[in-house]
């Protein structure tokens, strides 16, 4: 009940005019930011920053925490639409999303996307509400072996993304794991692989890596197909919403999807990519739709979606109450707080509940607002698809660039972008997939610091992984996925080519 | 070109032309193995270190090792499979370069305002169902609304044109 | 469509707009008619970008002086240094100097693309804030005399907020002048190293004093000395490095700084419209806040304070083993 009554007081907050508005603004401002490509959630709250210095601290947090989310949205839209996935997390919704577009059922795709970051955004503000202190007790009892065995287990996990087959997922997996270590090395200092080039100093940037692997490679792959025909991203207008059984199908993603974010968003520095990679990966398994998968299917673009939107909101627990922001967007609210004289720790929950609770029920308030504004805009997103292809794809390689551009003012990103892209052309050719790699780009780094810390304060011993319990059952879980994976690839190749022999005579 | 039968669905991608490589296919295996040679010899050099202190070159070291693996793996998998790959399409991935490249050479030199527009005209030139003009006008509208959208709203710190007379 | 699209970009400008009232003003500023640009070392969200931006904001409000915050992150702090060392010294473009490019990459990095003195117009100091040692409230220690006392016999883990940051060279620096060799375990940014040291992985951190505040009136971590000159105003209690017979001195320090050749009317200029900021008591609390303690300097005295402090921090991190 405690709860409760704390909740109806932040939704008392919130539904202070100035409060609303300004909550519709960061919505409104951060769908439309984070739709342009490689513009993500971290540039758009940069932006808005400087005019909430302006703002009491509740509608500013409120603000920013609506941009964040609003982006993280308005991301996936893009990742659908033109295969260029504003974020990282993103990129798991653009596997069937995009797929579904090309089948001229973006529409579907994008009316699943809302519904699922709806859900996703609902349940992440109810974990919030409720399980807070015991979430920020577990981000807490995480030591960094234990960070190492779930990047393990998100990679393994990603890799299982892949519809290629497993041993190549892997291998792009490892292939980002050694892209990512490229740049200056977080425990020494030492330069790596950089060849001298001071401006890889600071490793590639993630957008680069996916603004070239997905949007330059598409571009590159599509201008022909779409340039002789009509466009191969065809728009049915009848098509919009997703048909009864689609409807049918949601639910149970939405809340696998939910849970799997909640929990990973929580965790400080992991997030939204780990938890939409394994929530995909788990509903590929688990999916009365498994067998479709990779072809364009709803719920597996309402999962990562789902995931990624829980996981935005639960990112705000380690933030607010520990202090540890799990990621950059995470860190300018705090600085943002602390400019307030707010300092988040284990002490804003008491010092400002009013802060706190506004700032959760705003969630609420904020997805609800999202979804209106939202819905509407399906069709003139669809419609956007119908100009001819002739128009859009050089438009299109001028948003990247000024989305690349922009992040350090530097054209030697465009340059490495344009490597990218190259690589990733020919790494398409032969079939690869830049999901996994994207992934292991993100985590590998991560991961590599939690290893060697585990290392350094353990003097050496690697047993650490294996007494915790925590590494240990993690451990364990990412073993059993590998083998089940590697017997599953075997088996299904077995069935087809044996299918093959007998369709085809091969 | 003859479209073949879509091998693909079942691998996500629906490219509308595909071949056939045979053993071909197993030049990405190769190129894996490439890179993970770079990367373990790169390591290697950088020093592995002590396992209570591991060194810089320890991870990408045995990181490139499993890639290695995974790459010989998969040159076996896909010579004794039925490897496709799909056609490639040059002239669309010299355009595509060429227009980034062109975007790079001139942002920081004319602004960003005739960069966005040559970068459109390069990026089209393969295109022949538009008109010279068109590709122009796509140029101007294009650039012009950049400049509206990342200069004047989002206040993105970029010149749209810089003197360079 | 794209008129649609443009449309709704045309309300969120009114909808930005209406945020600010400050947009709609347009008269000339005290030094420049122009925006000023000032570039920070670091991404958005750090103190540097939050001082930048308070910085920001004033000059706008309170002198009209536009101002916008560009953030240059990379190559510890040289990539904004070198940048703005190239503009013209019309002063639209400052950075928000600090140790990073200035006192530390000249001796850390082979060869930096500027030169930290000549290359620059040294405008406005702006102010420090002081590093200090913390542990963990269960070793039961809590002087800095028990801490080498214990660390003699069983060196600690220590966290940093990374290789080369100044709570690792201030860690190097106490290693040193105690005379052991602790385990330095780099973090990325102090709040995932503090995260490890609540948890109990680490035993002892380093990190800004003022800002853990929080920390040691919960008792959750106990500050043992602070790296400034003297004691902080803001927690009395805790003693410097000096006073315990340490001379361990290391402040993080931030000011504006500009390209070579600004004309020095227009430095003097700026110096005092920058002071007149600071000046301000609501700026001065935000800056303290920060843990920030500010100083009014004029240009000559910050341009040799630079100079004296590449020098200073040369032993330091030569001594820390992260120089080239």
């Amino acid at each position: 009940m405690d709860i409760l009554a704390s909740f109806g007081q932040g939704l008392l907050v919130v539904l202070e005019p100035q409060n609303l508005m300004y909550c519709f603004i960061g919505v409104f401002l951060g769908t439309f930011i984070g739709v342009l490509p490689g513009i993500g959630s971290m540039a758009a709250i940069a932006m808005i920053l400087p005019l909430t210095f302006y703002l009491d601290p509740t509608p500013a947090i409120i603000m920013i925490a609506a941009v964040f989310y609003g982006a993280e949205y308005g991301g996936s839209t893009a990742a659908i639409l033109m295969n260029v996935p504003g974020t990282p997390a993103a990129s798991i919704t653009a596997i069937e999303g995009h797929a579904l577009a090309k089948k001229g059922r973006a529409g579907v795709a994008l009316f699943s996307t809302a519904t699922a970051s709806f859900g996703g955004g609902v349940f992440g503000m109810i974990v919030i509400a409720f399980l807070s202190p015991s979430l920020a007790k577990l981000a807490l009892s995480f030591g960094p072996a234990d960070y190492f065995a779930v990047i393990l287990l998100g990679l393994v996990a990603a890799s299982a993304v892949s519809n290629g087959g497993a041993l190549k997922g892997i291998a792009m997996v490892v292939t980002g794991l050694m892209l990512g270590t490229i740049g200056i090395d977080l425990t020494t200092g030492d330069l790596r692989f950089t060849m001298g080039i001071p401006e890889l100093r600071d490793g590639v940037h993630i957008v680069i890596v996916a603004m070239g692997l997905f949007g330059v490679t598409e571009l590159i792959a599509s201008i022909r197909t779409n340039l002789k025909g009509k466009s191969d991203v065809e728009v049915d207008f009848d098509d919009l919403y997703p048909s009864k059984e689609e409807w049918k199908s949601l639910p149970a993603p939405i809340l696998r999807g939910s849970a799997i974010g909640s929990f990973f968003g929580a965790l400080p520095g992991t997030g939204q990519t780990i938890a939409a990679a394994i929530a995909y990966a788990v509903e590929k398994r688990v999916s009365p739709w498994r067998k479709r998968f990779g072809t364009g299917v709803v719920p597996g673009v309402a999962v990562p979606e789902a995931a990624n939107n829980a996981a935005t909101q639960t990112a705000f627990i380690p933030t607010l109450t520990l202090g540890v922001p799990g990621s950059p967007p995470m860190a300018i609210v705090i600085g943002a707080l602390m400019i307030y004289g707010i300092t988040p720790g284990p002490r804003l929950l008491t010092e400002q509940p009013d802060m706190f609770w506004g700032l959760v029920a705003s969630f609420l308030v904020g997805n609800i607002m999202l979804l209106v504004l939202n819905v509407p805009l399906i069709g003139m997103w669809v419609r956007l698809l119908k100009i001819p292809y002739k128009y859009m794809y050089p438009t299109i390689i001028v948003l990247i660039c000024m989305g690349v551009y922009s992040l350090n003012n530097n054209v030697f990103d465009i340059w490495l972008t344009l490597v990218i892209g190259a690589a990733g052309y020919i790494m398409r050719l032969f079939r690869f997939e830049p999901a996994p790699l994207l992934l292991g780009f993100v985590l590998g780094p991560i991961m590599e610091e939690q290893l060697r810390r585990t290392m350094l304060l353990s003097r050496g011993d690697p047993m650490v992984f294996l007494e915790r319990p925590i590494s240990a059952t993690l451990i364990a879980i990412t073993v059993g996925i590998l083998i089940f994976g590697l017997y599953s690839t075997q088996r299904k190749r077995r069935q087809t080519r044996a299918a093959q022999q007998n369709s085809t005579g091969r | 070109m003859t479209k073949l039968p879509d091998h693909s669905t079942e691998l996500g991608a629906e490219p509308a032309e595909a071949t056939s490589l045979g053993w071909g296919s197993a030049i990405g295996g190769l190129l894996l193995l490439v890179l993970s040679i770079i990367f373990m010899a790169g390591g290697w050099r950088l020093g592995l270190g002590v396992p209570t202190r591991l060194g810089t070159g320890a991870f990408p070291f045995f990181a490139g090792g499993i890639l290695a693996v995974l790459a010989c793996a998969i040159c076996i998998d896909e010579r004794r499979g039925d490897g496709i790959a799909d056609t490639p399409d040059w002239i669309a991935f010299l355009a595509i370069s060429a227009a980034l490249a062109v975007f790079a050479l001139t942002a920081d030199q004319v602004g960003l305002v005739p960069a966005a527009f040559l970068t459109v005209i390069i990026a089209s030139l393969p295109d022949t169902s538009l008109s010279l003009l068109g590709k122009a006008i796509l140029g101007v509208v294009v650039s012009v609304a950049c400049w509206i959208l990342f200069i004047e709203l989002l206040n993105l710190p970029v010149k749209p044109f810089v003197r360079f007379w | 469509m794209k008129l649609d699209r443009r449309t709704i970009l045309g309300t969120s400008l009114a909808a930005l707009t209406a945020l600010s009232a400050s947009f709609a003003m347009a008269e000339p500023g005290p030094w420049s008619d122009e925006p000023v640009r000032i570039v920070v070392t670091f991404p958005p969200g750090g103190t540097s970008d939050l001082v930048a931006r308070l910085v920001a904001q004033y000059l706008d409000t309170e002198f009209g002086q536009k101002a916008v915050v560009d953030n240059r992150p990379g190559a510890a702090g040289t990539v904004a240094a070198d940048f703005v060392s190239q503009q013209d010294p019309d002063g639209t473009t400052v950075l928000l100097a600090n140790n990073a490019p200035f006192t530390i990459a000249p001796t850390r990095f082979k060869s930096i693309p500027y030169e930290p003195i000549d290359g620059f117009t040294h405008l406005a100091y702006i102010g420090a804030s002081a590093p200090g040692l913390f542990v963990h409230p269960s070793s039961g220690i809590t002087t800095l005399e028990e801490y080498v006392a214990f660390v003699e016999t069983a060196p600690m883990t220590y966290g940093s907020s990374g290789v080369g940051s100044i709570s690792h060279i201030l860690g190097e620096a106490v290693d040193a002048a105690v005379g052991v060799e602790s385990i330095h375990v780099p973090y990325q940014g102090s709040s995932p190293a503090i995260q490890d040291f609540r948890a109990g992985v680490l035993d002892s951190f380093y990190d800004m004093v003022v800002q853990n505040s929080d920390m040691i009136e919960d008792n959750e971590a106990v500050a043992l000395a602070i790296a400034s000159p003297e004691r902080n105003p803001q927690l009395p209690d805790v003693p410097t490095f000096k006073e315990q017979g340490y001379d361990v001195v290391i402040e993080n320090w931030v000011g504006l700084s500009g390209p070579a050749g600004i004309d020095p009317a227009m430095a003097a200029k700026i110096n005092e419209t920058v002071l007149a900021v600071f000046a301000i008591p609501e700026v001065r609390d935000r800056l303290t806040e920060l843990g920030i303690t500010h100083t009014a300097m004029s240009t000559e005295d910050y341009s040799t304070l630079v100079g004296e402090l590449i020098e200073v921090w040369k032993p330091l991190i030569i001594a820390a083993g992260i120089a080239e």
